[in-house]
């Protein structure tokens, strides 16, 4: 594909002989933020640490901008990486953190100062140019990471899990500068997350991945209100998926009919999508527990325990109470079947 | 609960124990009789000054001296490496090279000295001093090994990464990143490794020739013979020594978490 | 976690390479000697050496003294230890410390003094004359008692570490939660504190029991050729009679005791976790 900026070929990765990335393909396109999103183990680090040159591939080739790097080392390929532990040098102020990489490639020494005195006000650190890693707020040393390697002037830029160590409220403001930076600077950032909602806040385009195989890649839309399989349904948030066999869908517990025709293959419905308190259907709460804006709900039924929400200021069902519901055809997901 | 005062007397006897008896070499050192005793016939510096003057005190120390330095340089020169390896490599026969280079802590000394004495002296013309060398930093190693990969396994290896990816060689990462964090475990290793190797007696018994002995073994062949107090009072300045090493280490590099 | 391992290899093998050939190699040959006669394989040599009597004396009293001393300091350690850890932080830290410190100390020095207590001129005959216990000094060096304190004095502090650092490790407010369950400080002990402990006790009586075994200083200097432990007696058999055969079956014993000490610890330590 010649608009792939980053990419990946026939890639296969393996530790020893534990192949964790079977045969994967990816084109990313200059200027584009992508999220590798999927469980741990998935293979989505392991494909970052590929593209960053610290993993040897098993098979397959990596290009970036053009050029082969399959067997660049990782010091060559110009690519760069904030680690999810910030990987900070602790015997370096910020400071000389920044400018590690510019003295290896001896840079003069007033250029050196200038780039990272603009490294630092990028990330708004310039007034703590002299603290050391450990003297700095977790997200402090997250920004200092990130402009260590923004300076560099990387092609790509790999972010492991960019906002797994922060708390709350500084999540949204990295999350804010990231997308800042992206739109200055028109860097390719690629970052790696298990949590769904980073990679719809953040990502152009995300890759959902499974057992080292991409299940899904599309835009955030995409994924979250048209998922193609059952696993990218359940990931994102369509928690009640039942197997279609002809008029009726089929739960663990047994079957219960529909009223709606559906394609072979099978249907999910999210919690919300649940009607409560009238329907065809029969319930029992099996539990229930107040989050706030909804209650959320476990009920026993005909094909096995389903989810359901409603919002707080509908009455309340306690546990053991009986209910009817519907699963409507509005708010149903239709996946269907493979082949 | 036990009272405190059960608590406090079981730690004061343990320690009274353990470092009593060295207030009382430094005691018997202070004598101004010519035989050992204790409390002393009356105080002197005589016996503490005697121990400068006495030439094969001299001489030996110098050889302990110089053994517990370079033999330990030698260990870390060798076991530094070899700790990095096995902290960040999945080494082939990583096990069996783990044992190997652990295993003079179990080998008893004086079996060590004898072996050496037979095998390499004797029949390949090595000089004692060389021999003992050897045997220094053979000992010292597997102490450096396990204090220089306690503090690398305190250290993230994601940090050699991040300079690599920064444009470092692996080498470069090492000499840049890692060794500027593994200083003080260094330097306990070193100090761990001179204590080691400058008490060390049972490897230097069978090892020691016409004026080449150790300044342990110098000791014991000392008092053999004499039984004034200035034994106590080499012994008292040693113990002073040590003292002194280990609180300037347990100062500057919490040395106590490392032995 | 490096990928390139022959590069790992060649970072390790100096290090292997160079114990290996000069250390283990002439120690291996040493040991070896001791089952040939004659140039022939032959066990003969630990025939001849096991029907000495002398030989059975000092192999247990070595056994013994290592027991003895392995056993007594585990008791003494157990107490130091709990009260150590139950000292608030400052405390603590200098109370360890000076427990650490005598390890440090040559151990000439640290036997040494142990002539200046229980000499003929020593506090202790200088107390029990001066009490009219006895007229003339009794002998207290030169006894199994002597070497015992000696050893003791030097190996305590080994398993006081191992100790502590096992109860530091301890769930923090189990005893307190026993103690509510209605145990007592004996009950407490045996329940609670040593099938806890039970990995730090391991590996400090491992600790000083092959210290004791293989210790020459204090046996030379507080037992002298009256009290012979192992390596007192294969340094004599040497220097006196250069027996070499027996040299090395000792050495044999010895490695062959302190192994086998250590692969208990191990196979105990592994089998917890």
């Amino acid at each position: 594909m010649s608009s792939a900026f980053v990419s990946l070929q026939n890639v296969s990765l393996a530790y020893g002989k534990t192949v964790v990335v079977p045969d994967l393909r990816l084109d990313i396109r200059k200027g584009e933020l992508v999220a590798l999103l999927g469980p741990s183990g998935c293979g989505k680090t392991t494909t970052m640490r590929a593209i960053a040159g610290l993993m040897s591939l098993h098979a397959g080739s990596i290009s970036i901008d053009g050029v082969d790097m399959s067997r660049t080392p990782a010091n060559k390929r110009g690519v760069g990486l904030v680690f999810q532990s910030y990987a900070l040098f602790p015997h370096l102020n910020a400071f000389e953190n920044v400018a590690f990489g510019l003295r290896l490639k001896k840079l003069p020494r007033t250029e050196i100062i200038g780039r990272v005195e603009h490294g630092l006000s990028t990330v708004g650190l310039s007034h703590l140019a002299q603290r050391k890693p450990a003297e700095m707020s977790g997200g402090q040393q997250q920004r200092l990471s990130l402009a260590r390697s923004l300076v560099m002037e990387p092609k790509v830029l790999l972010l492991d899990e960019p906002l797994s160590n922060l708390d709350a409220r500084l999540r949204l403001e990295m999350r804010t500068e990231l997308q800042r930076v992206q739109r200055d600077t028109g860097i390719t950032m690629i970052f790696v997350t298990h949590d769904q909602s980073e990679a719809l806040a953040l990502a152009d385009r995300i890759v959902l991945m499974k057992d080292g195989v991409i299940e899904q890649l599309g835009t955030a839309d995409d994924l979250y209100n048209r998922p193609e399989t059952e696993f990218a349904a359940d990931f994102f948030g369509f928690e009640n998926i039942f197997e279609v066999s002809g008029s009726s869908i089929r739960g663990p517990q047994g079957s219960v009919s529909i009223s709606f025709t559906a394609k072979a293959g099978h249907l999910a419905w999210r919690p919300g999508a649940v009607k409560i308190g009238s329907g065809p259907h029969k319930a029992t709460v099996r539990g229930v527990a107040f989050a706030g804006e909804h209650r959320e709900y476990v009920f026993d039924t005909g094909l096995g325990q389903i989810k359901a929400s409603a919002p707080a200021g509908e009455p309340a069902y306690e546990l053991g109470a009986s209910l009817s519901f519907d699963l409507p055809e509005d708010g149903a997901l239709s996946i269907p079947a493979k082949n | 609960m036990t009272g405190t005062w059960a608590s406090r007397l079981i730690i004061g006897l343990t320690l009274t124990f353990l470092i009593g008896p060295f207030f009382i070499i430094i005691a018997a050192g202070l004598s101004a009789g010519d035989f050992l005793a204790f409390p002393p016939d009356g105080l002197s510096l005589k016996w503490y000054l005697k121990v400068f003057e006495v030439e094969s005190f001299r001489e030996s120390f110098a050889l302990s001296m110089f053994l517990a330095v370079f033999g330990t340089i030698a260990a870390l020169i060798l076991g530094v490496p070899a700790a990095y390896a096995i902290s960040r490599y999945q080494i082939p026969y990583g096990e069996t090279i783990k044992t190997i280079v652990a295993a003079p802590i179990i080998v008893p000394g004086i079996i060590v000295g004898l072996a050496l004495l037979r095998y390499l002296v004797v029949p390949l013309n090595f000089t004692i001093t060389l021999a003992l060398f050897l045997a220094h930093t053979a000992l010292v190693l597997p102490y450096a090994v396990r204090v220089v990969s306690s503090s690398l396994n305190n250290l993230r290896s994601d940090m050699e990464e991040a300079a690599v990816l920064l444009g470092c060689s692996r080498l470069g990462a090492f000499f840049r990143v890692v060794l500027p964090n593994i200083q003080s475990g260094v330097l306990a290793a070193f100090i761990l490794g001179f204590v080691t190797s400058f008490n060390q007696v049972p490897v230097s018994l069978f090892l020691s020739g016409p004026g080449v002995r150790t300044l342990p073994i110098d000791m014991l062949s000392y008092m053999e013979i004499t039984y004034d107090p200035s034994v106590a009072a080499l012994s008292a300045l040693l113990a002073l020594m040590s003292v002194v090493i280990v609180f300037v280490a347990e100062k500057f590099l919490g040395f106590s978490r490392y032995v | 976690m490096f990928q390139n391992n022959r590069e790992g290899l060649a970072l390790a093998l100096p290090a292997a390479v160079f114990t290996a050939a000069l250390f283990l190699l002439p120690v291996g040959i040493l040991l070896s000697e001791a089952f040939q006669v004659d140039g022939q394989w032959s066990l003969q040599g630990y025939f001849d050496f096991a029907a000495k009597p002398l030989n059975q004396v000092v192999f247990l009293r070595t056994l013994k003294l290592g027991f003895l001393v392995a056993f007594v300091s585990a008791i003494i350690g157990y107490a130091a230890a709990f009260c150590i850890v139950n000292l608030d932080g400052k405390h603590r830290g200098r109370v360890f410390g000076l427990v650490v410190l005598p390890l440090m100390i040559s151990p000439v020095a640290r036997t040494y003094a142990w002539i200046v207590i229980l000499g003929r001129t020593g506090i202790v005959n200088d107390a029990i004359q001066g009490l009219g216990l006895s007229d003339t000094p009794i002998r207290l060096l030169f006894t199994e008692t002597a070497v015992f304190l000696g050893l003791l004095q030097l190996f305590l502090p080994l398993m006081i570490i191992s100790l502590v650092s096992a109860m530091e490790n301890l769930p923090k407010d189990v005893v307190p939660a026993a103690r509510v369950l209605g145990a007592n400080w004996l009950q407490v002990f045996t329940r609670v504190i040593l099938p806890l402990t039970k990995d730090g006790l391991v590996l400090g009586g491992t600790l000083v029991f092959t210290g004791s075994l293989t210790a020459y200083i204090t046996p030379a200097i507080l037992g002298g050729s009256k009290v012979l432990m192992l390596e007192t007696l294969l340094y004599q058999r040497v220097n006196v009679a250069n027996d070499f055969v027996s040299a090395g079956i000792i050495a044999t014993i010895l490695i062959v005791m302190s192994f086998g000490a250590n692969l208990l610890l191990k196979r105990i330590s592994a089998a917890r976790s």
